[in-house]
């Protein structure tokens, strides 16, 4: 399988007043085409900035992200934009939902971005909402919703575009431990489905179970790499070798 | 992203803050239309002088008298004869040349008797210059000792016998009337009574001209016999007119006409050049009362920006998630702007309504206030907006809008989409 991010010799330095933080410090890692990844470390680690860098919404100190052959550190700002609307899809700990807007509203507004024109963004946004089982929620705000139907609202905005990378930040912080699995469930499914990457930055130890490899940082350096030997497919857990990925 | 969907969800935005995006719009409102409202009335208000000036005159006549010559020297000075009458006729945009001579005389009805200048015309371009007839007909070229009398001159006849005023009662197309023209100065025998001639009246004149209110119209050609045979001593034997006047074929050309009539050695005037004057005092108003206005609009711009600003600080964290799910900065800056214009844009319209109505109340009351004072015509306009004037005002409060929109716009632009998605 082919390698879709490569990432070199990635840095990261904020400044806080006088003293320099490296969030990220001298980071190497290649991620293949559908592979899950799970990003584990402690608040601090580095782990969301590596995301967001990943991601297009950070931009490095040094080092460079290759993504399907294209430089995202190279890129200008109406690139990156151009790069997110095709290839990626973003849920969030916060779940990030507009909340005057209805959850079909929600779902269809990364669409309308990209204009899409209204008839088939709704299609597009109702048939989303119906896989992750809110097919009559669709006219719903957010407020009226539970924090487990919102992360479905938001795990429909993300994948309403079958984008080919769904990054996902601390997807499940927020949740009880039964919604937990329902919802990440309801992400491997659809990214099974779709062949999508996954990359989920937590440090929920249920999640690990779900993901191929998990990435251990901590203060802006990998520290462990491990290859899981079993995963969870369709609520099943399969043996699985990361070489035939 | 689609405009219309850039359209709707910039209503969309302005919608969910209703309370807010009304009180920016009234204020557009309040500034446009105090800048419209200023604005017409210096565009009534001159207006309604030019229908005044022009009632006083045809605004495209320009009246010549004999030059005064260098150091007033008479003889030297251009004299209004036939040869210079002539020229006047071949300035370009020349319609029409009227030479007039005038004396004075006196009109008698029964016991009844009016003193009044006695202008001859040339028939033929009586109606090129505006006589306006109320009654009976203008005069034509086979007239001969026929009289044409001014609106006013009904109320100058009184009897000279009566030891108290009273008003006379005379038909002027009907009574018998005899006109007596006044000898020259010098006559060497002031005792003598001068010659009555039968006159036939064929019409009056509208009283509401007032150039032409006071005085008696009759064939030049008549009037010129009448005065050489009431003329005793040969020695000023004057061919000259007194006054002549040329009519322009448009209010535009009346200025190099004028010009090049001053030019030969004549002394002109016409009422354009009391419009010309009139009107720059009136532009000096327009200006200042359209600049007092301005003010207005420019606290309603500030309005704008402050309810601009503070929509981005309260949806800061709504325009992050739109960067994160893939809205371009453009797309971002675009809609913030259309917000702003839209505010600018609605209160354009709803302070040009106001506007209107506001203009018709100021016609109906304050016209009637100062007529009452006679200050204005009844019926004139102190208020008038032009559609030119609507237009602007529309463009210019939408453009204010996207003015005032385009700071605020431009953070939001700025606005890191991460840091964004993190506040509160």
């Amino acid at each position: 399988m082919d390698n879709l991010i490569t990432i070199k010799n990635l840095k990261k330095i904020y400044k806080m007043g006088d003293e320099k933080i490296r969030a990220l410090d001298d980071v190497n890692l290649t991620i293949r085409e559908r592979e899950f990844l799970c990003l584990l470390g402690t608040s601090g680690s580095g782990k969301s900035t590596l995301l967001n860098m990943i991601a297009g919404l950070e931009k490095p100190t040094a080092g460079e992200i290759i993504i399907n052959k294209q430089k995202i550190h190279k890129m200008n700002e109406e690139q990156i934009t151009k790069f997110r609307q095709k290839y990626v899809g973003f849920i969030f700990q916060a779940y990030n939902l507009i909340p005057t807007l209805t959850a079909l509203e929600n779902v269809s507004l990364g669409l309308t971005f990209q204009g899409v024109p209204k008839k088939k963004r709704d299609q597009m946004a109702s048939e989303m909402l119906s896989l992750v089982g809110l097919g009559k929620r669709l006219h719903h705000k957010p407020t009226e919703m539970s924090g487990g139907q919102q992360q479905r609202v938001s795990i429909a905005r993300a994948f309403v575009n079958k984008p080919s990378i769904v990054f996902a930040d601390e997807p499940t912080g927020n949740l009880d431990t039964k919604t937990t699995y329902e919802i990440m469930d309801l992400m491997t499914n659809m990214a099974y489905e779709y062949k999508q990457t996954l990359i989920i930055v937590t440090h929920d130890n249920e999640i690990s179970d779900y993901v191929h490899r998990i990435i251990h940082l901590k203060d802006g350096k990998i520290i462990e790499e491990i290859m899981n030997d079993s995963v969870i497919k369709n609520g099943v857990k399969e043996e699985f070798v990361y070489e035939k990925l | 992203m689609n405009n219309i969907d850039l359209v709707i969800m910039a209503m969309q935005n302005l919608w969910r803050r209703k309370l807010r995006t009304a009180l920016t719009i009234l204020g557009v409102m309040i500034g446009a239309s105090s800048i419209v409202v200023m604005l017409s009335l210096g565009f009534g208000i001159s207006k309604s002088l030019e229908n005044q000036l022009a009632s006083w005159g045809s605004l495209t006549v320009i009246t010549v008298y004999p030059g005064m010559g260098p150091s007033g020297n008479s003889k030297t000075a251009a004299k209004l004869d036939k040869a210079s009458v002539n020229k006047f006729k071949q300035i370009p945009n020349v319609v029409g040349v009227n030479a007039t001579k005038e004396t004075y005389g006196k009109i008698l009805i029964g016991r009844f008797e009016a003193s009044s200048p006695i202008i001859g015309v040339d028939p033929n371009i009586m109606e090129a210059f505006d006589f306006k007839i109320s009654e009976g007909r203008l005069l034509n070229e086979s007239d001969k000792l026929s009289i044409v009398y001014g609106g006013g001159m009904a109320e100058n006849f009184y009897n000279p016998k009566s030891k108290s005023y009273q008003p006379a009662k005379v038909d002027l197309l009907k009574d018998k009337a005899k006109l007596s023209v006044d000898s020259d100065s010098s006559s060497s025998n002031p005792n003598a009574k001068p010659k009555e001639y039968a006159i036939k009246a064929v019409g009056v004149l509208s009283p509401d001209d007032y150039e032409t209110s006071y005085g008696v119209y009759m064939p030049i050609k008549q009037l010129e016999k009448l005065m050489a045979e009431n003329n005793k001593d040969p020695k000023t034997k004057n061919t000259d007119y007194s006054s002549v006047k040329i009519k322009a074929d448009d209010i535009k050309s009346v200025e190099a006409i004028q010009d090049t009539v001053k030019e030969m050695g004549f002394e002109a005037y016409s009422p354009k050049e009391q419009l010309d004057s009139i009107k720059q005092q009136t532009l000096v108003m327009q200006t200042v009362l359209g600049g007092i206005g301005a003010i207005s609009l420019i606290v309603a711009a500030i309005g704008i920006t402050n309810t601009m600003i503070m929509s981005i600080y309260e949806r800061t964290k709504e325009i992050g998630i739109m960067k994160v799910i893939g809205a371009s900065i453009k797309d971002i800056r675009k809609l913030f702007l259309l917000e702003a214009g839209f505010i600018g844009l609605f209160g354009g319209v709803c302070g040009l309504i106001f506007s209107y109505i506001a203009s018709i109340i100021l016609n109906i009351v304050a016209v009637s206030f100062i007529s009452n004072l006679g200050g204005i015509q009844e019926g004139s306009t102190i208020s008038i907006i032009p559609i030119p004037l609507a237009l602007g005002a529309l463009i210019f409060s939408m453009l204010i809008g996207i003015l005032s929109g385009y700071f605020p716009a431009k953070r939001a632009m700025k606005l890191s989409a991460l840091e964004a998605i993190k506040s509160e």
